[in-house]
């Protein structure tokens, strides 16, 4: 294998122990209460950290060109976990709000990623359209991972398939968003299914 | 700014990497929107040396980041927002306190296969 090279520091020369530091990303997205900072905390080396981001969006009515456009600043909390993969790899899961009205905002976020996981909660699995939507639309892999809450064990994945209507090829996972071991296999999932439609 | 874009191509494993390998993707300017959250931020020789005589946040910033810190971790050590904690860290880097570690992408904007290979092997090792 080809080992990469992560000499795209800008800035200072780093350290020579740093010099081939390199970031990763994946997304976790989910309506609310759907399990994203457990996921997170579950897989982070540090607890989860929350932060930040200032969104400006325009407002509703953006197709009224009659009137001013007008600018909202959003602030989303973000929660993020770090897992040091190996010297040089250090991947940073982020967690995301799900509100529909958010996400076209998220193209910084969602760019250059490896993917995201859609974290579903089968008693209110509407939360989960926007995200699934929006990965599929802008070309980001992603998995659909259900968190399986008491009561939710048990459905057939052709009927959650067709419900969520997960695009074929997509995979759809069971992970319990407490478990390190469950959200692993999800990202591994995730990473294959990149891999498979990587150049 | 000292911007190190390694325009000479590269070696790897005897192999020739092209430039474009390396400059595809987020290439201009590493200050306002184009530090992604993820980037990562190392302490220079120059920062420690000089991080006494800076300003408290200033300071923090490169204290933090002997060990390497992403701009999200930087935002929520200073508690602030990720845009305040990219002018800062823009700030720094310009001076050459601080490098930027930028991610890797090919030219579809997705991490480059040998990337999401180490990292399969390395969440199948957990
Ligand atoms: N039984 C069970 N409970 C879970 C699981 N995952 C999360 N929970 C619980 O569900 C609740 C919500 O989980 P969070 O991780 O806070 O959800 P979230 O998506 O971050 O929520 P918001 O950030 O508020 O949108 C918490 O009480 C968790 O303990 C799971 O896999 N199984
Ligand atoms: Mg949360």
């Amino acid at each position: 294998m080809v080992s990469a090279h992560g000499e795209r520091a800008v800035g200072g020369a780093p350290p020579a122990e740093h010099r081939n530091l390199l970031p990763l990303k994946i997304l976790v997205a989910g309506g609310f209460g759907v399990g994203k900072t457990t996921l997170v905390g579950a897989l982070s080396e540090v607890p989860p950290l929350s932060t930040e981001q200032r969104m400006t969006s325009l407002s509703d009515g953006v197709d009224d060109t009659s009137i001013v456009p007008d600018k909202t600043t959003t602030t989303v909390a973000m929660d993020f976990g770090r897992v040091t993969i190996d010297d040089a790899l250090v991947l940073y899961l982020f967690g995301t709000p799900g509100q529909s009205r958010f996400w076209f905002m998220w193209d910084e976020l969602a760019r250059g990623a490896v993917g995201a996981v859609v974290l579903v909660d089968l008693r209110r699995i509407d939360d989960c359209f926007a995200a699934i939507d929006y990965f599929e639309n802008r070309g980001v892999p992603f998995v659909v991972a259900l968190n399986e809450f008491p009561g939710t064990q048990g459905v057939d994945d052709d009927l959650v398939r067709d419900a969520l209507a997960v695009p074929e090829g997509c995979p759809l996972v069971h992970v319990d968003a407490r478990d390190d071991a469950s959200c692993t296999r999800a990202l591994i999932t995730l990473v294959e299914h990149a891999l498979a439609h990587s150049g | 700014m000292s911007v190190d874009r390694r325009q000479r191509p590269q070696t790897e494993g005897g192999r020739v990497v092209p430039n474009y390998a390396f400059t595809a993707g987020r290439t201009r300017s590493v200050a306002g929107t184009d530090m992604p959250i993820e980037a990562l931020v190392t302490a220079t020789e120059l920062g420690l040396a000089k991080a006494p005589g800076m300003p408290p946040e200033a300071r923090a910033i490169v204290e933090a980041s002997t060990v390497p810190q992403s701009l999200a971790e930087i935002g929520a050590l200073l508690d602030v927002p990720v845009g305040v904690a990219r002018v800062l860290v823009s700030d720094l880097a310009a001076e050459d306190h601080l490098a930027v570690h930028l991610p890797l992408v090919g030219a579809d904007g997705r991490p480059r296969r040998e990337l999401l290979e180490r990292l399969l092997d390395g969440l199948r090792a957990r």
